[in-house]
């Protein structure tokens, strides 16, 4: 076990790295903030000047190097747009991402659970058809339509709920939705396959022999062996909502990370989206992390590959 | 099954419940604002992105919400006339000497006094190259900034410059107050801005919104809007759809997809600014083969059905026109003769320039400019029908603006120019005609000689007869395929009386209560 949380440890730090050069390079190759931050009339004199002054006409390797120790002392820089610790502003704005995604992920598990179990209780009937049905639709349609409609339908024509902006809960009902459509997909499906599986299984046969009921054989016995594949999938669904929840910030105006993201990419904040970049990954490959130790806690014959 | 059935029922419930407590909720809450019978007017104005500072000496977005906290020597009205702000008069007293008397007995809000000093510190700091300041080339002609008395002050250029009384309405020449800009230093004057002008500063939640109050000791009068937000809905559907559901008053960027949703609504109206846009043409870099050859710029003019693409791609968003300066500019002098559609005549050009087959090029395009793909694909497909291939290359934006200074797109790329900071042909035409300007793919002596001396003649009469004449140049020598000028759209509350205007700007303290 000891030496499993250590292997796994090494990895996370490792990955951690592997994403902060991967965004400090990516950012680096596609445009100069000294020209953006400056109207478009400003002379070339004026650009070099500026980039000078932000330390980007150095070599890229030697700006690399200052990034890495740098990272090191837990110093990310200032936004270049707003002139403030990057670091700060992205934690300003974490809480609002979490909020989110956590009632996001809430409404999926909910739905998602309810919906898995519906269709591998009732497998290949009617049922299990409409509920996949669904789950298809909703994975294939584009997280900002399916934003739009609900806000056309609750907001414009309903009038039951705020379009966008962060005042109260209200105002993260619609979002919380568009965010969690995604998800609600492979959890139902996860959970549905992992419960037929199970299902099948000796000793849910041996609990029908001795005679109890098939709901009560399912609540008792089946989702206890079926939920571990599931948890994993939640879990990762989480990680993936607090990146991915971009788009359905910008539409909804939810001032959360995913919003700051795609400002700093627009103006090529350097400092600002590594700032974003580093903190999600933190975040992310610390979900991984906790979920596999839950999971090899959970089910000791999980072995270190 | 009962078990799950009564899960679900049970979600079900859950589900109707949230969904109840929230309609009551949003019926009580705040929505009620821009209603003209409150005693005190607040409105809520939604524009596509935050502030990123509100200091606007160090602006690197327009200054939408900060002109309301500041005042500027000079304002504009609603004609956009210059019109006395901060300086009652000006006049120039020599060739590179501007004269300013400025306004007695007024504070800022914080109690210190505005006067000499306070412009030349305003100034001061945006011309020292040690600060950096993004927008220093808007300024960049000034020499030097004197106080001649408490309420006078000469501003200096290096060379004769007709447009100082102008830059004086616009960022970076907002005044800052000296004393309270010192005390807090630069970062965080731009979080707590205090200025002179109709609104104060009350708070600004980053990434949300920007609250300002009426300054009611304004020199000019207390405002009729007495609370203003300035909320960021980078998304256009949305912001339509927050002013139509009344959360908000006033949308800036409408889209021009959404103008029948706002027109056809019983709660807003579209406010319709013609031509205050960018004027969007297609450029060529002229020292290329095939482009160095008028007679193929002249074809390509011909061989563009520029009406039809404003009609039917653009739906009306934008205007056709020959002009690089728009009717609100200094210069303008009326819609000159351009080049009709006329296919037959490109060939002919064409055939005459040696291309009697056509060639092969690649156009650029950006999302920048209203229905930009569209309308790439369009010109392409029109040039086809004369015999040149056009490979329609589409750039993101960001890169765009790094590629062109660059001289790194192709030989054919589309670019929109406005002239919103100075409203004058030199602002509209200079950077994009004159050799050597990051965004300028054109070198015509005589034309640069023109353009040089335009904007260093003070004489009216002489500058607008020197616009004339390299507007007559320019569209002979056809350095583009002209197309059109852009309009802008805003989506105005019905309870507010308001249009936008040519200059981009909102100030607030013109919007009133009632209808339109």
């Amino acid at each position: 076990m000891k030496h499993y949380v250590l292997k796994r440890l090494g990895q996370s730090v490792l990955a951690v790295l592997g994403a902060a050069t991967l965004v400090f390079f990516i950012i680096r190759l596609s445009g100069d903030p000294a020209r953006l931050m400056l109207p478009p009339e400003a002379s070339e004199e004026q650009v070099t000047a500026l980039r000078e002054s932000l330390g980007f006409n150095q070599p890229l390797w030697m700006q690399y190097i200052d990034y890495l120790k740098n990272l090191f002392t837990g110093d990310l820089g200032n936004s270049l747009y707003y002139k403030e610790s990057a670091l700060k502003l992205v934690l300003e704005r974490m809480p609002a991402t979490i909020d989110l995604a956590m009632f996001a992920i809430v409404i999926a598990v909910t739905v998602g659970l309810l919906a898995g179990i519906v269709s591998a209780y009732k497998k290949n009937s009617w049922i299990d058809y409409v509920v996949n049905g669904w789950i298809f639709l909703t994975q294939s349609l584009p997280v900002f339509w399916i934003g739009i409609v609900l806000i056309m339908i609750f907001a414009v024509n309903l009038h039951w709920l705020p379009t966008s902006g962060n005042r109260g809960l209200e105002s993260i009902i619609l979002p919380a939705l568009t965010l969690a459509a995604y998800p609600i997909a492979p959890i139902a499906r996860t959970m549905r396959a992992s419960l037929i599986e199970v299902m099948d299984k000796g000793y849910m046969i041996t609990s029908q022999a001795q005679g109890f009921s098939k709901p009560s054989r399912i609540l008792k016995r089946g989702l206890k062996n079926a939920f571990l594949p599931v948890i994993t999938v939640i879990s990762l669904e989480f990680g993936v909502m607090i990146a991915g929840a971009v788009v359905t910030e910008t539409i909804f105006s939810w001032p959360g990370v995913g919003q700051l993201i795609i400002q700093g990419v627009s103006n090529r904040d350097f400092p600002l989206v590594q700032a974003s970049i580093l903190v999600i990954s933190i975040i992310y490959i610390a979900i991984t992390l906790v979920t596999d130790l839950i999971y090899h806690r959970l089910d000791p014959r999980i072995k270190v590959h | 099954m009962k078990k799950s059935k009564f899960l679900l029922i049970l979600t079900l419930l859950a589900v109707f419940a949230a969904g109840c407590s929230t309609t009551s909720k949003s019926g009580a809450g705040e929505e009620a604002t821009g209603e003209g019978q409150d005693q005190k007017l607040e409105i809520t104005i939604a524009r596509a992105f935050d502030v990123n500072g509100l200091d606007p000496g160090f602006l690197t977005e327009n200054a939408q919400v900060v002109d309301n906290i500041f005042d500027t020597l000079v304002k504009r009205d609603a004609e956009e006339k210059l019109v006395p702000g901060l300086a009652t008069s000006w006049s120039q007293i020599d060739d590179t000497t501007w004269q300013f008397k400025l306004r007695e007995g007024v504070t800022f809000t914080n109690g210190e006094a505005f006067n000499a000093d306070a412009v030349k510190y305003s100034l001061d700091r945006v011309l020292d190259p040690a600060n950096n300041a993004p927008t220093a080339s808007y300024v960049s002609t000034i020499q030097e900034v004197n106080v001649v008395d408490e309420y006078t002050v000469n501003v200096v250029t290096k060379k004769p410059d007709p447009l100082v009384p102008t830059r004086f309405n616009r960022y970076p020449t907002e005044i800052v107050p000296p004393k309270y800009a010192e005390e807090v230093g630069q970062e965080q004057f731009a979080q707590k801005p205090i200025g002179t002008g109709p609104y104060q500063f009350v708070s600004w939640d980053k990434g949300s919104n920007v609250v300002l109050e009426a300054n009611p000791n304004y020199w000019g009068g207390e405002p009729d809007v007495k609370k203003v937000t300035f909320r960021s809905i980078p998304e256009a559907s949305t912001r339509v759809s927050a002013l139509l559901n009344g959360e908000v008053d006033l949308i800036t960027a409408v889209s021009p997809e959404d103008r029948e949703k706002i027109e056809s609504s019983s709660t807003a109206r579209l406010s319709t600014v013609e031509r205050a846009g960018n004027t969007v043409y297609v450029g060529f870099k002229t020292d290329v083969k095939p482009f160095d050859d008028p007679k193929v710029r002249q074809a390509l003019n011909y061989a563009i059905d520029v009406k039809s693409i404003v009609d039917k791609v653009l739906q009306g968003a934008a205007v056709q026109t020959n002009s690089l300066i728009g009717p609100k500019d200094f210069g303008y002098a009326g819609e000159p003769e351009g080049y009709s559609y006329d296919p037959e005549k490109a060939k002919q050009l064409l055939a005459e320039a040696g291309y009697p087959n056509g060639f092969s090029a690649t156009l650029d395009t950006v999302s920048w400019y209203i229905k930009n793909t569209d309308v790439a694909q369009v010109i392409a497909e029109q040039l086809k029908a004369v015999g040149v291939n056009i490979k329609v290359n589409n750039v993101e934006s960001s890169v765009y603006r790094t590629l062109v200074p660059a001289g790194k797109q192709s030989d054919m790329y589309v670019l929109g120019w406005s002239s919103t900071n100075t409203l004058d042909a030199d602002a509209a035409i200079y950077a994009i005609l004159r050799s050597g300007e990051s965004y300028s793919t054109y070198a015509n002596k005589d034309v640069d000689a023109k353009l040089d001396e335009a904007r260093s003649v003070t004489d009216e009469a002489k500058r607008k007869q020197l616009y004339q004449e390299i507007q007559d140049e320019v569209l002979k020598d056809a350095p583009r395929i002209f197309l059109y000028q852009e309009n802008q759209y805003y989506g105005v509350s019905d309870g507010l009386k308001w249009d936008g205007r040519v200059d981009g700007s909102i100030p607030v303290s013109t919007i009133s209560a009632g209808n339109e």
